[in-house]
């Protein structure tokens, strides 16, 4: 657009607004004169394996009309094609890209490449870059032409010894792909190595139900050999990265053919043998996936969600505020947001009894379970009602934080929400109240101490009623913070959580209840937050940080009287990011508790996710 | 309720001849005002952190002004024997009007002469908070309504047709009406306020709680 000056450079020379026609025409036939640029298909052939052939079937340059729609379409004009290409085929350490390409096809754009070191072929890299409809923008989205932007890595290879580069060239890659506003990276991990190699940098299967398969195919091996590995461990593999990384001291032996490809089995082609760790030999022999890994489009930090329709499962009587509704409007509000272009989704898993048992009584969960066997429509009081699932689901809610504790402990991302339902804070280690049936938070907190090793831990807890069950489980152990801001006890449920409850026994001093008056709004709250909490994190130095995120302290909340708005959520999630990456490496894992209007659940419950990735305006104390 | 089921059973006492030190000790170290000096089971006197006081002051005040001691170190010569107590089968009702009227702290509860407990302000408070239930799950809602057993019978009928559960219920006189007290066991307080207005009562916004 004449006359419109370019925004600053994002980093290096891609833009954040589309550059001139002109410029992106000027670099386009800069290539052409090159000879760097050429029309092509990929060669049908190839995909059927006919001898050794070429991939593409180059074609003369289309026109220069379409070379411009396809690079708008792509790269939204954001970058010069000449530039681009110099990018891509920067020189790193000694490392370089010659014979390098770029092929526009019907909807693609290819990148093509020989990658040598010291004037040696060493490998080769193929791109593509194309962008498609995904369902999950919905009708709206599909009207305002809204793409998911994708680098389809169709083709490496690299020498052995060369690995090191192709996984700095991708981390490069990335950031570059990131400013460029592509969302994903995807792939056919089929090669030999590629299968493990792939899922530990990170890509996941594209197709849930794939990790499913692969966990029933581990299960069903791990019987055959008598491997000594526990129900449990398999089912919390939750992503391919999980698997790459699975029971390392365990190792099986693998065999190789010529070609490089592993099997667990010894027979006339697969001869060489090898001693792997259980889950990487595992990846080796296994069949070809479809991986994909998400482009963290401007999210300084890897936030992930936990959340599985399973949820639903909890069908609570008509009428009941704590209704599945409340799950789908948080879905749809970050559908709406585009969140999940950014956010790692991972699944719960149902949990150990082992662990259950370290919060919950024995006969409790028994009785639990009894009433919803035997029909019954409600469970210890009205307001925890229960239908035929609520059993299987509360457990899975529980095992939707361990997911997150996983996640977090181990890595994969730097912070995390699970959006369960049914809560948790309310329940003590043989009570139901309050909507809540086994306290999640509680059980997240003792499995990252046992299988992470986490010392100590401070649980944040905002939902507008008081944590009781939370409170009743931790007030004698210093080793867990317990931290709740609510409405004040005279004037709403529990009626508990009073200033002078300050823990028992050794625990005294490690329990804190700021209540709240009715009516208190973000100012008073604010303050309130930044004065008390904040040192109290500061000075208990935890290892990580739980969140029990109850979105019912909003003014449009029905269930409660105070008068905050999504700014407090806001700036409370900065404040504890803050402290988060000062002394526990960012660790945050943050539960869904309350929050019963559609609207500011949604919208508070997405402002919450978006200041986890750090996305939203760094906030002063005096504008939240 | 009677006194005998709210009192404390084993009360600290002392005796005629236990030293006033003694005495100032056990005060201390059970966090209590009052001691019943007890002979043999049989209750003569008593004495309070208050009795002490006065006496040391009192002591300190003569030596300044070089006077001849007040004669006594024992417990015996400083406590009261004029003792007003309470027996078993008194009602607390009559514990708290004396507690309240003669302005004392607590009441020696005898049978005959026979010490068998102390009520002191703090068994009334426990008494209070187990009555209205404050430490138990729950929250108070507030309604007003008009000064008859109907419309006490319509509300009790709204929180009966809402199957909640009720922890504690108090009516008092208010500005010419009633105002209920009412301490439920739910979560979802807001819809119970609902039904309550949509029924006809009035409950004050929190602003204005009654107390």
């Amino acid at each position: 657009m004449p006359g419109r000056k370019p925004q600053p450079p994002i980093e290096g020379i891609c833009y954040g607004t589309p550059l001139p026609r002109d410029a992106i025409l000027r670099g386009l036939e800069k290539l052409i004169g090159e000879r760097n640029l050429f029309g092509a298909e990929l060669n049908p052939s190839i995909l059927k394996k006919e001898g050794s052939e070429k991939k593409f079937l180059v074609s003369k340059v289309p026109s220069r009309r379409r070379l411009l729609s396809r690079w708008e379409s792509i790269f939204r004009n954001l970058i010069v094609p000449d530039d681009l290409f110099g990018l891509l085929s920067a020189r790193t350490q000694e490392f370089d890209h010659r014979e390098s390409l770029f092929l526009f096809g019907k909807d693609r754009v290819i990148y093509d490449t020989q990658i040598h070191h010291g004037g040696e072929a060493v490998g080769e890299l193929t791109l593509y870059f194309f962008s498609l409809y995904d369902r999950r923008f919905g009708l709206r989205g599909y009207l305002r032409g809204k793409r998911l932007r994708i680098v389809y890595i169709e083709h490496v290879r690299v020498r052995e010894q060369s690995s090191g580069y192709a996984s700095s060239l991708f981390r490069r890659y990335e950031s570059l792909f990131r400013n460029l506003g592509f969302n994903e990276f995807r792939l056919k991990a089929s090669l030999s190595v590629g299968k493990y190699y792939w899922a530990k940098e990170g890509f996941d299967c594209l197709d849930r139900s794939e990790l499913r398969r692969m966990r029933d195919r581990l299960r069903a091996l791990v019987r055959e050999r008598g491997i000594p590995v526990r129900e449990i461990e398999i089912d919390r593999l939750n992503h391919a990265y999980d698997f790459a990384l699975f029971r390392r001291d365990a190792k099986i032996p693998a065999y190789r053919n010529r070609e490089g490809y592993y099997s667990l089995f010894r027979d006339e082609e697969f001869r060489e043998e090898f001693h792997f760790p259980l889950g990487k030999a595992f990846l080796l022999s296994s069949s070809p996936w479809d991986g994909h890994k998400v482009i963290y489009t401007n999210t300084p930090r890897k936030t992930g969600i936990v959340t599985s329709g399973d949820y639903l499962g909890h069908r609570t009587r008509t009428g009941h505020v704590e209704s599945p509704r409340r799950l789908h409007t948080i879905w749809k509000e970050i559908g709406k947001n585009g969140l999940h272009e950014s956010l790692i989704s991972l699944e719960p898993y149902m949990p150990d009894r082992e662990f259950l048992e370290r919060i919950h009584e024995p006969q409790y969960l028994d009785r639990f379970r009894a009433a919803v066997q035997e029909g019954k429509r409600t469970f210890s009081t009205r307001d925890c009602s229960i239908g035929p699932g609520s059993f299987e689901v509360a457990l899975l809610a529980a095992g939707g934080v361990m997911a997150g504790v996983d996640a977090v402990m181990n890595g994969r991302v730097d912070n995390i929400f699970c959006a369960v339902r049914p809560p948790g804070h309310h329940a003590g280690k043989a009570t139901a109240m309050g909507f809540c049936f086994l306290n999640n938070v509680a059980v997240g907190a003792v499995y990252a101490r046992a299988a992470y090793g986490a010392e100590r831990i401070f649980i944040l807890d905002w939902d507008v009623h008081h944590g009781n069950g939370t409170q009743e489980i931790f007030e004698e152990d210093p080793l867990t913070y317990f931290c709740s801001l609510h409405e004040h006890p005279s004037f709403s449920f529990p009626g508990t959580g009073r200033r002078m409850d300050r823990g028992k026994g050794e625990g005294y001093g490690f329990t804190l209840n700021i209540p709240l008056k009715p009516h208190t709004g973000d100012d008073e709250f604010l303050e309130t937050f930044d004065r008390e909490v904040i040192p109290e994190i500061e000075s208990f130095r935890p290892d990580l940080i739980l969140v029990s995120a109850g979105f019912d302290a909003h003014r449009d909340d029905p269930i409660a009287d105070l008068d905050l708005t999504v700014r407090s959520f806001v700036h409370m999630t900065r404040r504890i990011c803050e402290v988060a990456d000062r002394f526990c490496g960012g660790r945050i894992v943050s539960v869904l508790e309350g929050g019963y209007n559609g609207a500011s659940l949604a919208a508070s419950a997405v402002a919450h996710l978006m200041t986890l990735q750090g996305r939203r305006e760094p906030c002063s104390s005096e504008s939240g | 309720m009677f006194v005998g089921k709210r009192m404390t059973r084993t009360p600290v006492t002392v005796t005629p001849e236990d030293t006033l030190l003694r005495a100032g000790d056990l005060l201390h170290v059970h966090r209590i005002h009052h001691l019943p000096v007890v002979t043999q089971g049989n209750l003569v006197g008593i004495v309070t952190g208050s009795d002490l006081r006065n006496f040391a002051l009192k002591k300190a005040a003569a030596e300044i002004a070089g006077e001849a001691m007040v004669a006594g170190r024992n417990v015996g010569d400083i406590m009261t024997r004029d003792v007003v107590t309470v027996s078993p089968f008194d009602t607390l009702e009559d514990a708290l009007l004396l507690l309240h009227r003669r302005r004392f702290g607590g009441l020696p509860v005898v049978e005959g002469k026979r010490l068998v407990g102390i009520l002191t302000k703090a068994d009334i408070l426990a008494a209070f908070i187990d009555t209205l239930r404050i430490e138990e799950i729950g929250v108070r809602i507030e309604v007003i309504l008009p000064q008859s057993t109907k419309a006490i019978q319509k509300m009790i009928e709204t929180l009966g047709a809402m199957d909640l559960e009720v922890k504690s219920l108090i009516v008092s006189p208010h500005q010419g009406n009633f105002a209920a007290f009412v301490r439920i066991s739910t979560i979802d307080v807001a819809s119970v306020r609902k039904r309550l207005r949509a029924a006809g009562f009035s409950v004050p916004e929190l602003d204005h709680f009654l107390g």
